[in-house]
């Protein structure tokens, strides 16, 4: 921070360094897995062997003898202080630690607490469980049979009044089912000049973030603290208080930096155990997983769409028929909100008058399913676009050309009934054409190498309504500290949020504190999720600001001050009060409109914004061995206007890197529920060498008018069109077209060759 | 992790005297890239660990004899084996394979010794040693012997050593007018392991073979020789009709498995193509690159 020379003047739209890049790269930034308090206490978990299971018996004797060891506990044992320890955001339906059933391969069932975790990882091994094998299910599009069911009952959290009609419900899988109905999609198919379907699969990968899932609590008597790499602490502390019946300002969240988020780190994950541990233990108690433990805590969900769409002879798209299974795991976290919020996107950014859209959250016997950077989108997107690609080519158009012919526009109605605005989709999609010189020759390479292109284009709903609240706080010498719960996990929302009090308050970004979230002190936030954070929190910040602001200019004018004077801040204070002494404290609170879409899943008001992105590629394929190289990744999106456009540039290169890792080699390799690669030996993230040699990151020309300085959400945007965009081209170099992720060397080798009509064993 | 013993002898005798060849939890450990990987998931959990850090001033040597005969003392780091002159002049091969060889953490700690004890048929550098006809001395409580690096690796995760036995030294020979390349083939990121391995070592006179080494890993149980399609090869003139040939014959003569990598039938494929492009490389004239 020293070394940055504070910039004065318009803080938007300057490309500040991060604030916390020193701190971090310094190795001073403080993080829950590292953090330590005096007499803690340090778990480790035995985790469940078989998919579906009763439990028989757990004999934790021999565990308990070890020396070292401080105690080891059961779900019963957690009963004894959280009498219904069921949590979850959508559903309570996840136990702290199993009770009676174990529902996948890797669900904590006890845990060992010991000073020493080596010694607490040793006892684990010594705990004996036995399990009655349950049959499992783990497809998704099965478990809609319901002939294997995951649980007996469904138990709805109540948070979320579309679910309750739920409540109760026996003999299903389906967590939710999401319907919307527009227009007559039969009578359109049947005036259709063409009609095609298709289906697409995604597989199961995970967020794997560099810091694994940590959380520390110290339980006292009056009340508990809890230190948690967390994305959202306001819904621990309200979750634990429920779990506790204890009012909400017993309960403090500490969140320091997080090693990466992705969403996995949303509502409770090792929270609550901690917190019963420390009940019992009246330790602190730390629960810190390692790297192959993410394996078992939450992924992405796979999912399988059907899509079907009916043409007319002009080429435009008549009506569409979306049904998508989610794949959701053994509990519902948040599949259920996703399955519905994803839903209202899933015939994608085209203009089509008939539409019909099912979208259904499924338990399975699989590592839970949650939010994962595109909140399903990237799933949807990578359906439809392939589709629409797969029409174009069928029908012998140019693609951008039969996009653009059907593509939505603002002033429409987008599915939902929602009138698109700030939607800059064409600008997006030509700026993406242009720079692939889409209208040119392109050189399609020779012999073994074959060379493609091909993109994408998407659009996301935020998820709403939620809310989020900020205070500005200016000390009697001027300086400016802010307090907002929205938890930088890598994305730089410190700095973004800097920049707008810095905005407003005519002040360098560097100069403003940003107050580490500690929920005693940090005001309520839905949560760092969504794309949702610099929309939503940055209106609450902005308006704090400006509070503050107008409270100065009050002051300025009850001290007698001249209009216009720019006497320093820190005169003021002193003049009113005597000394420096005193606050100016400015609050703001921010909730857009929302209106719940009805039982035909319309409405006029789904989304406060849209997200709008695509992708393009050019990509080589080896037709000797399916290998294919992305030489290169262009990633377009809608921002509005930047706050900071370095760091808008980065979050697009990170989002497009994470996805093609999804699209390319990512896969939980599940046998039997056990899942066969869970460590990073096995399991590949992308690295240096795979990122394409060219990429180029970019925002279109465009405000978003009810955003905060024109601005809104980009986290999410670059992992939309990625998969597709590489499906494209690699139809486009070889005329094979992959309909299932990931996108790996063989899949493209065994399509080559089903093409040349010599299929490729199975062994 | 639990608690083990480490000892750290400073003599070779002494290091093997500490091993008891009855105990499967006491093990030598050398650079413990992939020891340690193992304790961590709980796979080994030692009583003793016997480290042979303290041996790398005799054993950490690089040499070469006037032949140019190669000789690499066990405990030598692969960093060091990397950017060491002697070998790039005499085997620069090795050199080219160590850039996409785990990454320079890895190497900067892991032992030659340590690499080929191990066994684990997904690494690279075995596959190119039994390619230069590589051999390595081994001593044991009252004995020295020497083998090849081929007969060392038995089996998945298996050699001919015994549990008291240490490697001492790696010994390349003179690779005369042989040309090596290897192929590292990865099936989904660029960093992963291989899905397929092939090494090739080829003494050529314009299109002829004259003599020809071809080994193939990772898709395989352990590194091996594919001997039917050296076979097929020697004296051959490589034209594209034959190398299909021999590319069929290797193909056929590998048994290859399946794993989360690829598929059996895919990884023929890979074996198929590979083996025609190592043998043409093998045989492009020297210097150019591949």
């Amino acid at each position: 921070m020293k070394a940055i020379k504070p910039q004065v003047g318009h803080q938007v739209g300057r490309s500040l360094p991060r604030l916390e890049a020193r701190e971090k790269v310094t190795g001073r930034a403080e993080y829950t897995h590292l953090m330590q308090l005096p007499g803690m206490l340090q778990a480790k978990i035995l985790r469940s062997t078989v998919a579906h299971g009763r439990i028989k018996s757990i004999n934790t004797t021999d565990a308990k003898k070890i020396p070292g060891v401080f105690g080891v506990y059961t779900g019963d044992d957690i009963r004894t202080v959280i009498p219904d320890p069921y949590y979850g955001p959508a559903f309570h339906d996840q136990p702290i630690l199993a009770i009676g059933k174990v529902h996948f391969v890797g669900e904590p069932v006890a845990a060992v607490l010991a000073a020493d975790p080596h010694i607490a990882e040793q006892a684990t091994q010594r705990i004996i469980a036995e399990y009655e094998e349950l049959p499992a299910i783990f497809d998704e599009v099965e478990a809609a049979e319901n002939k294997v069911l995951v649980h007996e009952e469904l138990k709805p959290a109540g948070t979320f009044a579309d679910l309750k009609h739920l409540k109760g419900r026996k003999g299903t899988n389906i967590a939710l089912d999401f319907r919307l109905r527009r227009g007559d999609v039969d009578k359109g198919f049947a005036s259709a000049a063409h009609v095609f379907e298709h289906t697409f699969r995604t597989q199961k990968v995970l967020h794997l973030a560099l810091e694994p899932y940590a959380s520390i609590a110290d339980y006292r008597e009056d009340g508990v603290t809890i230190y948690s790499g967390a994305q959202s602490p306001s819904f621990v502390r309200t979750e634990i208080a429920r779990l506790l019946s204890w009012p909400e300002n017993r309960v403090r969240v500490k969140v320091p930096y997080l090693g990466g988020g992705y969403g996995g780190k949303l509502y409770i994950k090792m929270e609550a155990l901690a917190v019963a541990l420390s009940m019992l233990a009246r330790r602190p108690v730390k629960v810190a997983l390692t790297m192959e433990e993410q394996f078992y805590t939450i992924t992405k969900h796979p999912s399988t769409f059907r899509i079907k769409s009916g043409i007319d002879k002009d080429g435009k798209i008549i009506a569409r028929k979306c049904e998508v299974w989610w794949n959701g795991g053994a509990y519902a976290d948040v599949g259920p909100r996703l399955t519905q919020k994803s839903g209202f996107t899933a015939s994608g950014p085209y203009d089509i008058d008939n539409v019909s859209i099912d979208s259904y959250a499924l338990y399975t016997n699989l590592t839970p399913a949650g939010a994962l950077r595109g909140f399903g989108i990237p799933q949807l997107v990578w359906a439809y676009e392939s589709h629409t690609d797969m029409i174009a080519r069928a029908l012998k158009r140019d693609p951008v050309d039969f996009r653009k012919q059907n593509l939505l526009h603002d002033g429409r109605p987008q599915a939902t009934g929602t009138i698109l605005k700030n939607a800059a989709i064409e600008k997006v999609l030509d700026r993406i054409a242009e720079r692939l010189n889409w209208k040119k020759p392109f050189d399609r390479g020779q012999g073994v190498v074959r060379r493609g292109r091909g993109l994408a284009v998407a659009l996301k709903a935020v998820i709403s309504p939620t809310t989020s609240v900020a205070v500005v706080n200016i000390a009697a010498d001027g300086s400016a500290t802010l307090y907002c719960g929205t938890v930088d996990m890598g994305q730089g929302s410190d700095t973004a949020m800097a920049q707008m009090v810095g905005e407003v308050l005519d002040m360098p970004a560097e100069s403003v504190r940003v107050v580490p979230r500690d929920t005693d002190v940090t005001p309520y936030d839905m949560g760092t999720l969504g794309s949702r954070s610099l929309f939503h929190m940055g209106h609450a910040v902005r308006l704090a600001a400006e509070e503050a602001r107008d409270k100065i200019a009050a002051l300025r004018r009850e001290l007698g001050e001249p209009e216009g004077s720019n006497a320093p801040l820190g005169d003021l204070f002193r003049k009113k009060y005597g000394m420096q002494a005193g606050n100016i404290v400015g609050t703001g609170i921010y909730k857009p409109d929302y209106i719940p879409p009805d039982s035909s899943g319309l409405t006029t008001n789904a989304t406060p914004f849209w997200m709008v992105a695509g992708s393009g590629v050019e990509l080589e394929v080896d037709t000797e061995t399916g290998h294919v190289r992305i030489t290169r990744l262009i990633n377009v999106a809608d921002v509005g206007k930047p706050i900071n456009p370095k760091i808008v540039e980065t979050q697009l290169s990170g989002a497009s890197l994470m996805q093609l890792g999804f699209s390319m080699f990512e896969k939980m390799h599940v046998d039997g529920g056990q899942i066969t690669n869970a460590s990073l030996a096995d399991y590949k993230i992308p690295a240096i060498h795979d990122v394409p040699p060219v990429m180029e990151n970019m925002t279109v020309d465009a405000v978003q008018d009810n955003g905060p300085f024109g601005a809104k959400g980009v986290g999410e945007l670059a992992t939309f069109g990625v998969s597709p965009a590489i499906a494209n081209a690699i139809d486009d170099a070889i005329g094979v077209r992959l309909t299932e992720l990931p996108m790996t060397a063989e899949a493209v080798l065994r399509g080559l060759y089903v093409k040349d009509n010599r299929p490729l064993g199975d062994d | 992790l639990t608690p083990f013993d480490l000892v750290e002898p400073a003599s070779l005798k002494e290091a093997i005297a500490l091993i008891d060849p009855d105990d499967p939890d006491v093990r030598p450990i050398a650079g413990g890239t992939a020891l340690m990987l193992m304790m961590k998931a709980g796979v080994f959990r030692p009583t003793r660990l016997v480290s042979l850090r303290r041996l790398r001033n005799g054993l950490g040597q690089i040499t070469s004899t006037m032949d140019g005969e190669l000789k690499i003392g066990a405990m030598t780091p692969l960093t060091a084996i990397e950017h060491s002159s002697e070998v790039k002049r005499a085997a620069p091969v090795i050199a080219r394979t160590m850039r996409r060889l785990a990454n320079v953490r890895v190497r900067n700690v892991a032992t030659i010794g340590g690499a080929l004890a191990h066994a684990d048929p997904h690494m690279d550098l075995p596959p190119v040693l039994i390619a230069l006809g590589a051999s390595v001395s081994i001593a044991g409580i009252s004995s020295e012997r020497s083998m090849t690096v081929e007969d060392l690796l038995t089996g998945y995760y298996e050699t001919a050593l015994a549990k008291n036995e240490l490697i001492t030294e790696l010994r390349i020979p003179t690779q005369g007018n042989s040309q090596a390349v290897y192929f590292k083939v990865t099936a989904g990121s660029v960093d992963d392991w291989p899905a397929l391995g092939l090494a090739a070592a080829i003494v050529s006179e314009g299109d002829t073979v004259r003599s020809v080494r071809l080994v193939v890993s990772a898709a395989t149980s352990k590194p091996m020789r594919l001997t039917a399609a050296e076979r097929a090869l020697n004296g051959q003139i490589a034209n594209e009709v034959h190398l299909k040939r021999v590319a069929d014959i290797a193909a056929e003569e590998a048994d290859i498995i399946a794993d989360i990598r690829g598929s059996a039938s895919y990884k023929r494929e890979l074996l198929r193509v590979f083996t025609a492009r190592a043998v043409r490389a093998a045989m492009e004239p020297r210097g150019a690159p591949h």
